[in-house]
């Protein structure tokens, strides 16, 4: 045989092995064989109080924090069905060496995963180490173990307890991020001014962001929460501003004349905003910097409180009294393939779900003389036009804001005898109220 | 009776005295027969024990109903506190499986209240590996009564589904049932029934493929077998275009995606 010969059959021989290496891995490939009517059910999720590592007397405080915090978390979701405390076995465990499986996979508890862990205090410093367990699955249980450390003060504490509660969410959620670290601004009059407030999303740390002592609306945060856009009266009338979360102050901004309202941030960048600049209330959109400003709707309108598709960016729904009572409409986002949504009654306050799919709107179905409507909350599939009411016999309603799971709603309501913050599921079920102090309005959730 | 205002007071005295006299000869007839029935209480007490009956309060004879000391009904001992009271109160779910209830005493004991029983070690997670393991083929790690070593099919709601794994890698489904109910869970969700056309009562099954990537993403979506209605067919693809992750892969998974078969039943 000559060389030539032999080097194509070793280079034959090399690509065959090649070959069979590379079959050998495809066909090692798993399949997951399942399908529809399974009964698909809420996660059984057990959270067991963490437990102090040590005997610091730092802990006692903070390990309350924590696990308060982390069980509300849970319980926000809206994926689980958590299992009451009183049906836990007395013995928790503080680290995995301490589970009892059949305690926990087993009635009472009858737990699919259980959370547990610990925390301590060691020189100023806290440490938490926690784990999601699947207590059915003895042979492989761990589904996640994380450790925390940070300085030890109550508010650390909390950001820890929101992220390890926001990593067992994203495992059990499908790859969905929790919402235990969002923020929800808002417009609050408790100072006697309309300022705008933000505050974690579950009502905790309000803080006042700006205070201009005149009159700030429709606060909206930009998709990268480094800046936010809002409506101020100032001398030149209503204007758009924007505060910058960087610099920690308002921002100069473009001033275009008219009334100019409520902004709205597309997925990119860009605001569309109610200017009447050129006589009548139309929708704008400017670029992050104020410039390359174009008109989108013609028109005696009024069209105002513009919203973007968040998912794709290419289509906005927006308010219009073009026909007389305010309905909503959305168009493309170079304004054209104009469609009404309502047709009837009193329509404003659209907001678009994270998945495009939806539209939550205030809409008081019968209005008018002798119509004892009542402003409800709805939510619209944009597809087929379906919708489905949200809330019911509760006051007024209005300014409904998607979370970024998709799975929340932010609103404002007169339920209790003046406007609060409330949120709930975007089934209309599980509702909390947010804020107490004052008067609050116009919630916005961030992005993520 | 009175003619005037100012003689009333005067006339009623009258007739109250009048009364008075009416009443003397009832007066002396009551006090004759009570003074009568003293006696013959008194005589009867005195000449009459001997007719008391002999089983009177000892459960006697007769017609007479018994009766017993209090002290000696077998009232019930007092209970010895052995068992966790709070960690089993649930009479919902300890009934629906009483066998595993059992258990629940023996692994959860109350320490101040079993001083004089011997404390049973805490089966521990590395322990209980140690012990002989059950048949694999009867293996149920995730889930209430959930299917895992398919293939399995059951009826719900009119909608019909299955579940199973196969392949030569075989055990992602046992070692990681959360995730496959994760993917579960979110394709059903994003499954909207009224895309299909109304008209249709039932169809026959589709089956989707497609691949999870170790990012979570879905990718190769295909259409494997179509059902015979194409507004069936669509809603299952909208599905899976809908969904832009399922979530990473387990970490401690090695391989690089898994394929995943997945079938819908549509009944109205």
């Amino acid at each position: 045989m000559s060389n030539s010969a032999r080097l194509v059959r070793r280079h034959f021989l090399i690509v065959v092995a090649l070959l069979s290496v590379f079959t050998a891995i495809t066909s090692a490939q798993d399949w997951i064989r399942t399908g529809t009517g399974l009964g698909v059910e809420r996660v059984r999720l057990a959270a067991a109080d963490f437990k102090a590592s040590n005997s610091d007397p730092g802990n006692v405080n903070l390990l309350k924090t924590f696990n308060d915090v982390l069980w509300n978390d849970l319980d926000n979701a809206g994926i689980f069905d958590l299992v009451s405390k009183s049906f836990y076995p007395l013995q928790e465990p503080g680290q995995p060496s301490e589970i009892n499986f059949s305690a926990w996979n087993s009635p009472p508890p009858n737990t699919s995963m259980l959370a547990f862990g610990n925390l301590g205090v060691a020189g100023g410093k806290v440490t938490v180490q926690g784990w999601l367990y699947d207590v059915k699955n003895e042979k492989s249980p761990q589904v996640l173990g994380k450790q925390y450390s940070d300085n030890a003060t109550n508010d650390a504490v909390r950001v820890i307890a929101h992220r390890f509660a926001d990593e067992i969410i994203f495992r059990l959620g499908g790859g969905v991020n929790g919402i235990a670290e969002t923020k929800i601004y808002f417009v609050s009059e408790r100072t006697g001014h309309k300022e705008i407030w933000m505050m974690d999303y579950d009502g905790a740390n309000q803080q006042q962001v700006t205070h201009l002592g005149s009159i700030s609306l429709s606060p909206r945060i930009s998709p990268d929460g480094s800046r936010l856009a809002f409506s101020a009266i100032n001398k030149g009338g209503w204007e758009i501003m924007m505060y910058s979360f960087d610099l920690n102050r308002i921002v100069a901004f473009p001033r275009f004349g008219g009334m100019n309202l409520s902004p709205s941030w597309s997925p990119d960048g860009k605001i569309a905003f109610s200017s009447s600049r050129n006589g009548y209330p139309n929708i704008f959109v400017i670029d992050p910097s104020g410039g390359n400003s174009h008109r989108l709707t013609e028109g005696k309108g009024p069209d105002v409180s513009p919203s973007w598709n968040r998912k794709t960016g290419s289509q906005i729904a927006f308010v219009s009294g073009r026909t007389g009572l305010p309905q909503i409409y959305t168009m493309e986002s170079d304004g054209t393939n104009l469609q009404r949504l309502t047709d009837q009654g009193y329509a404003v306050s659209p907001n678009w779900s994270p998945n495009g799919q939806f539209l939550t709107l205030s809409w008081m179905r019968k209005y008018g003389g002798g119509e004892p409507g009542s402003n409800d909350l709805y939510l619209m599939d944009i597809a087929s036009k379906q919708w489905v009411q949200l809330t019911h016999d509760a006051g007024r309603n209005d300014f409904p804001c998607w979370s970024p799971d998709g799975r929340h709603i932010v609103f404002q309501s007169h339920r209790t005898g003046s406007d609060q913050i409330f949120s709930m599921l975007a089934d209309g079920s599980n509702v909390k109220q947010l804020t107490f102090k004052g008067a609050n309005t116009q919630p916005n959730w961030s992005w993520k | 009776m009175a003619a005037s205002a100012d003689t009333g007071i005067e006339m009623y005295d009258a007739d109250i005295y009048s009364e008075h006299a009416q009443l003397r000869r009832p007066l002396a007839w009551s006090f004759g027969l009570h003074v009568a029935f003293a006696a013959f209480v008194v005589l009867y007490a005195t000449y009459m024990q001997g007719f008391r009956g002999s089983g009177w309060g000892s459960g006697g004879t007769g017609d007479a109903m018994g009766a017993t000391l209090v002290s000696s009904v077998p009232l019930p001992a007092n209970p010895e506190q052995t068992t966790n009271v709070l960690a089993t109160e649930s009479k919902g779910l300890s009934k629906s499986q009483p066998a595993v209830e059992e258990k629940q005493p023996e692994a959860i004991p109350i320490p101040d209240k079993n001083t004089k029983v011997k404390p049973k070690p805490v089966i521990s997670a590395t322990k209980r590996k140690a012990e002989p393991e059950p048949p694999e083929t009867n293996q149920i790690p995730y889930g209430e009564g959930g299917p895992v070593s398919g293939p399995y099919t059951m009826t719900a709601g009119g909608a019909k589904g299955g579940f199973g794994f196969t392949g030569s890698g075989g055990d992602f489904g046992s070692r990681y049932a959360w995730y496959v109910e994760a993917v579960q869970r979110k394709v059903t969700e994003n499954w909207l029934k009224y895309e299909v056309d109304p008209g249709i009562r039932e169809a026959s099954r589709v089956y989707l493929t497609f691949d999870i990537g170790r990012d979570g993403h879905p990718s190769n979506i295909q259409m494997e077998q179509p059902s015979n209605v194409p507004s069936l067919n669509q809603s299952a693809l909208r599905a899976l275009q809908r969904i832009d992750t399922f979530g990473p892969l387990p970490s401690d998974y090695s391989g690089g995606k898994v394929s995943v078969e997945f079938w819908f039943d549509y009944k109205r």
